[in-house]
């Protein structure tokens, strides 16, 4: 009978099942990005006069 | 010495680190990209040099430094360098033509301001980016407190105004905007963007981390000059601290070998390396 080995992870890829990378990571990516947008909306706004600063 | 006026050193001496360790990559490597992260990163190291500077005492060649480098065109040369990872080179060598020139013309403007500086409201008990820019009062609006307010004609009306160093409408502050959204746009959006190729290629997590880090700490000091301007002074200094260790230590992370990285790295070419 053969032993299964557990399988191998290559520390170049996202080990899978991990909290950091399946949850956090992804909530953070989408957090910067909305306040990226936000803040190039108000910094437009300001360029423009829209919004008094 | 204050908190608030060893803060600003710290931040000159971690990014003066960082600074030579992206133009030693650049001249290992010869990638580009190093060395708009290291024209941009020697600004920012400059800028923060200058503000911790003026935070002594008055000096105009130094506030020079700090309003064309550490104000106006850091972020735009550091977003630069991202953006030569991310699309193609022919549109990089467009924008770099234009970002020099940009850069010229706003060194230009602010040669022309510099004799034009209001020196006297100037003070060591508040940071400078609360005091450079003069602003004018909406009718029925107040002066914050302590504010050294004038009346002068402006745009055809006569206005009430808060003194700052550069004297109202000055042309140079027209230009930061420009430069600030376009490195915001590509500093922290091309972090966030090869961030999530790496997460969704399943591959480098080292670099999706680092990614995170540079994106989190070029907001901090996004964040920490809106507070600035909203009032909430005190805390610039803590943010650009922050913003210094973050940045540096995503690079150095970014940096990390891998196992088999060079493999991955063929298939997924956009990164903050």
């Amino acid at each position: 009978m053969i032993k299964q080995m557990p399988a191998k992870t290559s520390p170049s890829r996202i080990p899978p099942n991990s909290l950091l990378f399946e949850k956090i990571i992804p909530a953070l990516l989408i957090m910067l990005g909305l306040v990226t947008l936000g803040l190039i909306l108000f910094a437009a706004g300001v360029l423009l006069g829209i919004i008094q600063f | 010495m204050s908190i608030n006026q060893i803060l600003p050193f710290l931040s000159t001496a971690i990014m003066l680190g960082f600074t030579i360790y992206v133009f030693q990559r650049f001249f290992v490597r010869r990638n580009p990209a190093f060395l708009y992260w290291g024209i941009g990163l020697a600004m920012f190291c400059a800028g923060s040099f200058a503000e911790a500077y003026l935070s002594l005492a008055w000096n105009k060649s130094v506030f020079f430094i700090w309003y064309l480098f550490g104000a106006a065109l850091n972020a735009a040369w550091l977003g630069h360098g991202t953006l030569n990872l991310l699309v193609k080179k022919s549109w990089v060598h467009v924008v770099t033509v234009a970002l020099v020139a940009g850069s010229l013309f706003a060194t230009y403007l602010m040669l022309q301001a510099m004799p034009k500086l209001d020196t006297a409201v100037f003070t060591t008990d508040k940071p400078v980016s609360e005091q450079y820019g003069t602003k004018a009062l909406e009718a029925g609006q107040a002066a914050p407190a302590g504010a050294q307010t004038m009346t002068t004609t402006y745009r055809g009306r006569e206005v009430t105004a808060v003194r700052g160093l550069l004297p109202l409408g000055t042309p140079v502050r027209l230009t930061t905007p420009f430069f600030n959204i376009y490195g915001l746009f590509t500093l922290v959006g091309g972090a966030i963007w090869s961030a999530y190729l790496f997460w969704r290629k399943r591959v480098m997590p080292n670099r999706v981390i680092a990614n995170v880090l540079i994106a989190a700490g070029a907001l901090s000091i996004g964040f920490a000059s809106t507070l600035t301007r909203l009032g909430y002074g005190q805390y610039l200094y803590l943010g650009e601290l922050i913003s210094a260790i973050l940045m540096f230590v995503g690079f150095l992370y970014a940096a990390k070998p891998q196992t088999d990285e060079e493999l991955i790295q063929k298939r997924v070419p956009a990164s903050a390396d």
